[in-house]
């Protein structure tokens, strides 16, 4: 089986569902600290009662963490065995994550699609995770392109 | 880690137009940064933690993972517009991001929408020899 194969049914079709545990606050601060921003809205709890949000809010490229349970159906799993590379992500943002939510991530399938460049047969598929919070309320879409060369390109290395 | 900020934080949305810059920002990839940052978002693949380990991959050395990159241009749009909040951010990686290198963080504000009080914004990453590494869009609320 080639990539050219995988079944295009598996376009639009959820295939992991995962509720995480309530976000810590040690999470929002953590991912924070280590990315270095400053702004004590992402935190400190104190400061950040004073600020737009009322209170302490994960950064918003925090729901890049959230990625479920499982990277991508089976079907397509196999056929990115010879590595892929993170090509791109575009992320849409509603509501802030803040402390003691409940995240649900719902992962489908947006596109599978092929281009030929310069070197060669280039194959693409698109994941959305869908985040929503406790209240339904959407958190995120973050839809991620992998890449992968074709089949007759040399092994390419993970991004 | 970074880094150096031009003197125009604080954008609101009636202080800026299309085609204002914004501030350029300069990070340090350090090692330690990347290293520490990957661990913590759930990616402590050797490529993106250890030099010897990436290159066991193929790849030149460790390398930035590509979810912080766009963190990290999410952090630029953030310190040009404390208190704003950041609607969409779509990237695209088109090189490697080296850790133990120094990058920079560019924007240009393209648009400007009057009924939502959003700006569209072109950010990019670039590298020290000028290699636009990571493109982007970005749409911004601004206070």
């Amino acid at each position: 089986m080639a990539f050219a194969d995988i079944d295009r049914s598996v376009i639009g079709r959820e295939y992991d569902r995962l509720t995480y545990p309530p976000i810590t606050v040690d999470e929002i601060v953590s991912y924070a600290r280590t990315l270095g921003v400053t702004d004590p809205i992402y935190l400190d709890e104190e400061a950040a009662r004073r600020g737009p949000y009322g209170g302490l809010v994960a950064f918003p490229t925090f729901v890049v963490k959230l990625r479920g349970a499982q990277h991508m159906p089976m079907e397509v799993a196999r056929e990115m065995t010879r590595g892929g590379f993170d090509a791109g992500k575009d992320i849409e943002l509603g509501v802030p994550i803040r402390p003691g939510d409940v995240i649900t991530a719902t992962s489908t399938i947006t596109e599978l699609y092929e281009k030929t460049g310069r070197s060669g047969s280039m194959w693409f598929v698109v994941f959305r995770q869908h985040l929503v919070n406790q209240h339904g309320e959407m958190v995120a879409n973050v839809d991620s392109r992998m890449m992968q060369r074709g089949r007759s390109e040399k092994h390419e290395a993970s991004r | 880690m970074s880094g150096t900020h031009g003197d125009l934080r604080g954008a609101t949305f009636d202080t800026v137009e299309p085609g204002d810059e914004l501030p350029e920002i300069t990070v340090e990839l350090g090692r330690d940064y990347v290293r520490a940052h990957a661990t913590e978002i759930g990616m402590p693949f050797p490529r993106f933690t250890d030099e010897e380990g990436a290159k066991l991959e193929g790849l030149p050395g460790q390398i930035t993972p590509g979810n912080m990159t766009l963190a990290l241009l999410a952090r630029e749009l953030l310190a040009w517009a404390p208190g704003g909040k950041v609607r969409r951010l779509g990237t695209t990686f088109r090189g490697l991001a080296l850790a133990g290198t120094t990058v920079r963080l560019l924007g240009t504000v393209t648009e400007k929408d009057e009924e939502h009080r959003t700006v569209e914004c072109d950010v990019w990453m670039e590298t020290a020899e000028g290699d636009r590494c990571v493109i982007g869009t970005a749409t911004v609320e601004l206070p």
